[in-house]
């Protein structure tokens, strides 16, 4: 029925089973649509935050986002500046993510501030000093660019395209692209940095504190780079997640092999100066302020095991198997790498938020734990319903993925089979 | 030097061994600033109250125990050259540090409800409105017109009673007088207090009260001169502008990470 | 249409910059973000014209003077009186946080009678006239039968005109029925009449003390006139006056003490004659006051000798006995130290016995009549009234005996023991009481033994509360005269609490009534008037407001003017000091403790009840604000926390925050658990003043009432209520 709107030459599922699978998780977003809707009309008291916890759950889901969401720039500062050329073939996929992830964070900062409508006082009464002046700015101006870098996609889909306007509109904007790819990237250079800076300024905060050259603290590099590094992490990761929905190989090994390796380097040098950065914060930072190391990790809950998830688990076992050719190019230890080094940079936004804010400051203060609402809840996976549906529509309708059709000549047998045992995920494979 | 003469730095001095931990102060604070109040407050970490007074104790088995308490005001951090760790943070410029008097302000009318002040606040001295602020019938009429009640969705904090600093000030310019005198600017907790425990003034003015207690050495980050005198987390490097004092050696320790000690807070 | 890359990123470009350039954007987006700042939910208090009015705080007996400012006719802040001799510019935080009574959701709007069951909460606004003529026509008609005394009255104001009103008119109508909240003050008044021969209450002059020697007083948590003593606690810092607290647990007052001697609970009287003993022993005594101004010293000598020496007190108190020899000759060598008695608040009478064990030590080292010392401050006799005219009826009333046994053997010098006349009424063990009046009390809620009070008003046909606040008492009543609150009437405060001088603080109306309500005063002259001869007679006044003027004589216009006149006191010529048979301080006084209720197999912890400044005790109940600065170890959500031990805790599986029952012989309560090393093993602390029912949501149901787990135990010395704990159990619940 919608099969003109397809791209060319490629098999999407029918109607009728999108349909279905848009419904379901539109129902989910829906429901988180309604938690957002209380939190604004009903105000923050429909959070369990409280004066203690004045970031919680959805800032670190938005904190992760970003991270995960900087395959987008990094990549394209690979390809346009760089000129890995190889990477044209993911570049499409990683901007569809990168703008999911920044739109998610915006909703999710619009949502947070509770009085989205006075976000305006940041732009109007901008505190230079602040990080989050920095993040603010350069967040909205980032996301400005990956939808001029989204636009001429949606504008190549076969029924737009056949309009002249928008089709030589699209060819414009793909010659200019190298320009915004290289703002993109600058402007995420700094906000990515930014974000590390809100937790790293934070000088009353012995946990999160860090000290730095001139206004930037450690974590300002920490999370420019962990985001380079961790961004196209993801990015394989959904690819990999996609592919296998889909039950189609939609971008070249080689492609992926380059990606994961410059993500194994940066990893790996990411991790190793997280490491001296951790050590040295508890050997000379923190001690100077009065905390020694054991006080941070004094809780049932906040251990060292996080420390060691973050570093190890989620830090030096992915970089090794990514910069290793041989683990890279194994489909399970690549896979495998991907999702511990998703985990790993989101122990590390988690602790730069949370931990944060559970670390007692004052020495007659004590733990201060908190578990998220449903509202929270329902608004957080909200972007994860949102861009399912997004990397739906823009998979079914947009050529995402140029290589799509020639890795998919011959058409796979055992779709029958996967039919049967999972209708959705077959619905959705054999469009 | 007759801009010096202006730049006041407004603090205080609260002696723990005075203080009785009666709680005056928090409600004298309350009754003079329009802080709300909800049918349940006994969730601590929502319950806005500018001034606390938190309960410490050394620890020990009976019959050692030992409490003290300590009555927390916003500290008025100085931080270096007036980046308090709150407002060097605030994107939206709705808290400022004053040069002219050392005060940490706050425009509730400015903020946006980041809450990014509050997690820089070491001092859980910063309190969010979760809730629109609702007094039950009738009781609005005891709101005081010199302090706006704040709305849902924005921070607030103690001011050091910054209206009343304004109405002295106002009577002084009438009056044709320079300067607001010591007794003339007041905080409503330091009036209140039973126990006379808290001491406010002018840290830059030797002739107040405040400034002959504590001190402040200026070559040293504005550490009290008097060995009793001790800030909150001194290590931090806040800078704030209230002292306490005590002679109970545990509680200076513990005030600032058991390392307490000239040597350790003067570097 | 072709579209080159040049004129696109014109096109992009000047579309955006020409549009920002225009202010509208920016116009409107701030106009937005401003429109959020102004809901019109949120209150704006309206300016006006700025004024202060001076009066007295009457939310408990301290009698502090306050200013209350006002914008135009709006009261927006209490505020101590600076230079008061009370307060001097401090405030406790219920006297800040008056204005949340007066404007509250409490307050009782005009005269109510009950339509449904007791305590169902269902009311019909009645009008003024025919409240009062229902109650001028029960009165009359009791009277009219020859049973007077059939009405009893309890009025929680001991002192003061208002005071003296209502117990005239308990006389000229024929009751002797009139009774007061028991608490420290009857066994201090006791105490003082048996060792003084006077009708007075203590005044210490603690500011010029050098040595403080507490007995459990809650000197910074709200005993005597709380200001005051947190004032002159911190002029003891400043003079390093030493402060030894005794006192089983740690108290706020034990934690600011310069020495807490963690005594066993009730041993208090045994430590003081302990104490008795070594100055006794090593002649530390003062022989002049001993030998020329004491009566039997010998004999009382004796009985400290052979029954308190410091080892046999150190088995008794768990004070060990050179602490206690040390202690003594500290206290003995003080130029002027001084001994206070009674526990916490002062909230219950306690043992007479401690008093008079205490108070003698203040005489042994001649602290009696002494500067910085103590001495019996008779009432201040500004009420002069005349003689009022009494028929037969009234006479042949007050001829009945008093169902609380006040003034009767056993009892003969105790003037009020409210305790026994709840119990005697729930007992039925009295002729019938037909009707309670209710005057500034909240017995509902205050005395011990919850239930065996609202057993004894169930037994009462009708009761009267003339109070403005919706208590339990009035929850419980049948009709409510609601009173003026504090800050809308006229009424004098006779020498607060504990004070060692002569001070009287007026009352005054600061705003005009907020509801419907008329001055107790005036309701009681138009009582009086209903009944007609010869109680009419009595009042001759046209208003309260007019007695007052009367009573107060040449001293009104100052007291209008300042809030207070204070007279000076000297103190008292030796040749008249004492009113005793012998004109001598009489020494008097041993150990009987009175046991405390409740088997100890069944039962083997004890309950001991604790004061706070931030948790009202009784007088007024809290206020949001107060509520707001209790703690979460104490009260969360609803549930309250009793402090215990962790030995405690841990001998019975109890862990931090878990739910137990608590139970006593009295009555059963669900709590939660908060372990502190403050609590001495083996008791089980609880605050006074939460658990309340009625009153608003800010308090209602907020914990549980302290009072309804325990019961009153009869001082074998006095007959007053002797408790202060009761044997209980935690169990897990
Ligand atoms: N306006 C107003 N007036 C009131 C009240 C009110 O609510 N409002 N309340 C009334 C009530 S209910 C009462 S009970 C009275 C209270 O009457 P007050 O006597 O005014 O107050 P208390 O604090 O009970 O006083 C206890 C007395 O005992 C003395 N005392 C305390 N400890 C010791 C001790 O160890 N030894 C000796 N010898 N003496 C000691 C104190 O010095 C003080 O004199 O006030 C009444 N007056
Ligand atoms: N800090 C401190 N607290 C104390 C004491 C102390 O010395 N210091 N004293 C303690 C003592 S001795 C006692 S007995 C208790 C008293 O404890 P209670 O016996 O409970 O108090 P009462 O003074 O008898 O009156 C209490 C009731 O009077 C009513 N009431 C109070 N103020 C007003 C008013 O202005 N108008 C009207 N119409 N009604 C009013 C209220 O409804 C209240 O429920 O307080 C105790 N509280
Ligand atoms: S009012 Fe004074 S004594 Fe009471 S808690 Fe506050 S500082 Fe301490
Ligand atoms: S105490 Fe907190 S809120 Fe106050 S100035 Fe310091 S950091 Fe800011
Ligand atoms: S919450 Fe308000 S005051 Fe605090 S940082 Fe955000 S905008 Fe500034
Ligand atoms: S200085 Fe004023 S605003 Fe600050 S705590 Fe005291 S009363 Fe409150
Ligand atoms: S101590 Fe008593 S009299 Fe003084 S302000 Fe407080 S409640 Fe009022
Ligand atoms: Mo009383």
């Amino acid at each position: 029925m919608d099969s003109a709107l397809f791209p060319k030459g490629v098999k999407r599922c029918p109607t009728w089973q999108f349909a279905l699978w848009i419904g379901a998780v539109g129902i989910v977003l829906l429901w988180g649509v309604y938690a957002m809707l209380l939190c604004w009309l009903k105000g923050l008291n429909q959070t369990n935050m409280n004066d203690y916890y004045g970031f919680a759950l959805w800032i670190w889901a938005d904190l992760a986002v970003i991270a995960l969401g900087g395959g987008a720039f990094f990549t394209g500062f690979l390809r346009y500046i760089v000129g890995k050329d190889e990477l044209k073939n993911i570049i499409n996929f990683a901007v569809l993510i990168g703008f999911i992830c920044y739109s998610s964070a915006l909703l999710i900062l619009a949502i947070d501030i509770g009085q989205p409508l006075r976000g305006w006082f940041i732009f109007w009464h901008a505190n230079v000093h602040s990080m989050l002046t920095e993040v603010a700015f350069c967040l909205s101006c980032y996301f400005g660019v990956l939808t001029i870098e989204y636009i001429p996609l949606i504008l190549e889909n076969r029924q737009i395209d056949r309009v002249p306007f928008f089709h030589n509109l699209a060819h414009n904007m793909h010659e200019v692209m190298a320009v915004f790819a290289a703002t993109g990237a600058f402007l995420s250079f700094f906000h990515q940095g930014s974000l590390g800076g809100v937790a790293g300024v934070l000088f009353g905060r012995p946990f999160a504190f860090r000290e730095g050259i001139f206004i930037w603290p450690w974590t300002f590099f920490l999370f420019t780079w962990s985001a380079a590094a961790f961004g196209p992490c993801f990015t394989i990761f959904l690819l990999k997640i996609t592919e296998k929905i889909t039950a189609k190989k939609l971008v070249k090994d080689s492609t992926v092999w380059l990606l994961a390796k410059i993500s194994g380097w940066m990893m790996l040098t990411y991790i190793i100066a997280k490491t001296i950065d951790t050590l040295y914060w508890l050997t000379v930072t923190a001690p100077a302020a009065g905390y020694g190391a054991g006080f941070f990790y004094d809780n049932w809950f906040y251990n060292f095991g996080w420390l060691f998830v973050e570093i190890v688990v989620g830090g030096f076992i992915p970089a090794l198997i990514l910069v290793s050719e041989k683990g890279r190019r194994s489909p399970g230890l690549l896979f495998l790498a991907v999702l511990l080094g998703v985990i790993g940079v989101s122990v590390n936004r988690w602790v730069m938020v949370l931990q944060v804010m559970a670390v007692p400051v004052m020495p007659f203060d004590t733990w201060a734990l908190y578990y998220p609402s449903w509202q929270e809840v329902a608004t957080t996976i909200l972007p994860v319903a949102y861009g399912v549906i997004l990397v739906s529509l823009s998979y079914r309708y947009l050529p995402v993925f140029p290589n799509e059709m020639e890795l998919n000549a011959a058409p796979a047998q055992a779709e029958a089979v996967v039919d049967e045992e999972l209708p959705v995920q077959a619905a959705v494979a054999r469009a | 030097m007759e801009m010096n003469a202006r730049q006041h730095k407004f603090g205080m001095v609260i002696d723990l061994d005075k203080c009785t931990g009666c709680g005056a102060c928090m409600v004298a604070c309350m009754a003079e600033n329009n802080v709300p109040f909800k049918v349940d407050e006994t969730n601590k970490r929502d319950s806005i109250t500018w001034m606390r007074v938190y309960k410490l104790t050394n620890g020990k088995p009976y019959p050692e125990a030992d409490a003290c308490f300590l009555p927390r005001p916003c500290m008025h951090c100085e931080g270096h050259a007036g980046h308090s760790p709150c407002v060097s943070v605030c994107p939206a410029t709705a808290t400022d540090y004053s040069s002219e008097t050392g005060v940490v302000s706050q425009i509730y009318t400015r903020c946006f409800g980041c809450r990014y002040c509050m997690a820089a606040c070491p001092y859980h001295a910063r309190y969010f409105n979760w809730w629109d602020p609702v007094w039950p019938d009738g009781m609005e009429k005891y709101l005081s017109p010199n302090v706006s009640p704040r709305m849902r969705g924005v921070v607030e904090k103690c001011s050091f009673c910054y209206h009343r600093y304004q109405l002295a000030r106002e009577k002084a310019i009438y009056e044709e007088r320079d300067e607001v005198a010591e007794e003339e600017y007041q905080t409503a907790c330091t009036q209140a207090c039973p126990a006379g425990a808290i001491v406010f003034g002018d840290l830059n003015n030797p002739d107040h009260q405040v400034a002959r207690i504590v001190q402040p050495d200026a070559h040293h980050h504005f550490t009290g001169h008097s060995k009793i005198a001790f800030r909150l987390l001194e290590q931090l490097g806040t800078n704030p502008k209230v002292y306490y004092l005590t002679e109970r050696e545990w509680v200076r320790k513990m005030c600032d990470q058991y390392n307490f000690g000239p040597q350790a807070a003067g570097h | 249409m072709k579209l080159d890359r040049r004129s696109f990123l014109s096109f992009v470009i000047g579309g955006a910059a020409g549009t920002a350039l225009t202010p509208l954007p920016w116009k409107l987006t701030d106009d937005l973000s401003i429109w959020t700042q102004m809901w019109p939910w949120t209150p704006v208090p309206p300016d006006g014209a700025y004024s202060y009015v001076s009066t007295t705080c009457t939310l408990c007996p301290g009698g502090c003077g306050i200013q209350v400012r006002l914008v135009d006719k709006r009261a927006v802040k209490i505020e101590g009186t600076p230079g008061h001799p009370v307060n001097d510019g401090g405030i406790c935080p219920l006297g800040l946080s008056g204005l949340q009574l007066l404007y509250g959701p409490s307050r009782v709007d005009g005269p109510l009678k009950r339509t449904a069951g007791r305590g169902a909460g269902r009311w019909t606004p009645i009008s003024w006239d025919d409240a009062i003529g229902e109650v001028a026509q029960k009165l009359a008609a009791l009277r009219g039968d020859g049973r007077p005394q059939a009405v009893a009255a309890i009025s929680g104001s001991g002192r003061g005109t208002f005071s003296a009103l209502v117990e005239r008119f308990m006389t000229v109508y024929g009751s002797p029925n009139l009774m007061r909240p028991a608490s420290a003050a009857d066994a201090c008044e006791m105490a003082l009449y048996r060792m003084h021969g006077q009708q007075a209450m203590a005044g210490y002059d603690l500011e010029n003390a050098d040595f403080v020697l507490s007995f459990g007083s809650g000197i910074i948590d709200g005993w005597g006139s709380p200001v005051r003593m947190i004032r002159a606690r911190s002029l003891w810092k400043e003079r390093k006056v030493p402060l030894v607290q005794v006192e089983p647990c740690l108290s706020n007052t034990a934690a600011a003490a310069d020495r807490w001697l963690a005594v066993a609970p009730g041993t208090e009287a045994a430590l003081a004659l302990g104490l008795a003993h070594v100055i006794l022993s090593e002649g530390l005594y003062d022989y002049n006051f001993t030998a020329f101004y004491s009566a039997g010293f010998e004999p009382w000598r004796q009985m400290v000798l052979d029954g308190f020496a410091p080892d046999q007190v150190a088995q008794i108190t768990g004070i060990q006995k050179d602490v206690i020899v040390d202690l003594a000759r500290q206290f003995a060598k003080a130029r002027a130290g001084v001994a206070l008695w009674g526990r916490g608040r002062g909230t219950t009478p306690g043992s007479i016995d401690e008093a008079m064990a205490v108070h003698s030590l203040n005489a042994l080292v001649g602290a009696v009549n002494r500067q910085g010392g103590v001495w019996a401050l008779p009432e201040i006799d500004y009420i002069q009234w005349p003689e009022a005219e009494m028929d037969a009826t009234a006479a042949n009333g007050l001829q009945t005996a008093r169902l609380d046994g006040a003034g009767l053997e056993p009892h003969a010098d105790a003037r009020s023991l409210a305790h026994r006349f709840f119990t005697a009424v729930a007992e039925g063990k009295t002729d019938p009481v037909e009707a309670l009046l209710v005057f500034e009390a909240n017995p509902l809620y205050t005395q011990p033994d919850t239930a065996t009070v609202k057993k004894a008003l169930d037994k009462i046909p009708f009761i009267v509360s003339f109070s403005s606040l919706q208590d339990e008492t009035s929850a419980y009543a049948d009709l409510i005269l609601p009173n003026h609150l504090y800050l809308e009437r006229f009424e004098d405060v006779a020498g607060p609490a504990g004070l060692n001088q002569a001070l009287i603080g007026l009352t005054q109306p600061v705003v005009a009534p907020q509801r419907r309500t008329r001055h107790a005063g005036d309701v009681i002259l138009a009582l009086s008037q209903g009944l007609g001869t010869p109680v009419a007679d009595a009042f001759p006044w046209e208003s309260f407001e007019a007695c007052l003027e009367e009573t107060l004589g040449d001293d009104w216009d100052a007291l209008v003017a300042n809030g207070y006149v204070a007279r000076p006191v000297s103190l008292p010529h030796w040749s008249s000091a004492f009113g005793t048979a012998s004109g001598k301080f009489e020494f008097a006084g041993t150990y009987r403790p009175a046991p405390l209720e409740g088997d100890k197999g069944a039962f083997p912890l004890v309950l001991v009840p604790y004061d706070s400044m931030r948790i009202a005790g009784g007088t007024a109940a809290n206020t949001p604000f107060m509520t707001k600065t209790v703690g979460d170890e104490i009260l969360k959500g609803n549930d309250m926390f009793v402090q215990v031990n962790p030995q405690t805790a841990d001998s019975l599986g109890l862990r931090e925050g878990l739910y137990a029952e608590l139970s006593t012989p009295r009555g059963k309560a669900r709590v939660r658990i908060h372990l502190t090393q403050e609590v001495r093993p083996g008791l089980v602390a609880m605050p006074r003043g939460l658990g309340h029912t009625a009153f608003d949501p800010y308090l209602a149901h907020k914990g549980v009432n302290v009072n309804a787990l325990l019961g009153p135990v009869d001082d074998p010395a006095s007959g007053l209520d002797a408790a202060w704990g009761i044997q209980a159990k935690l169990a897990k619940a």
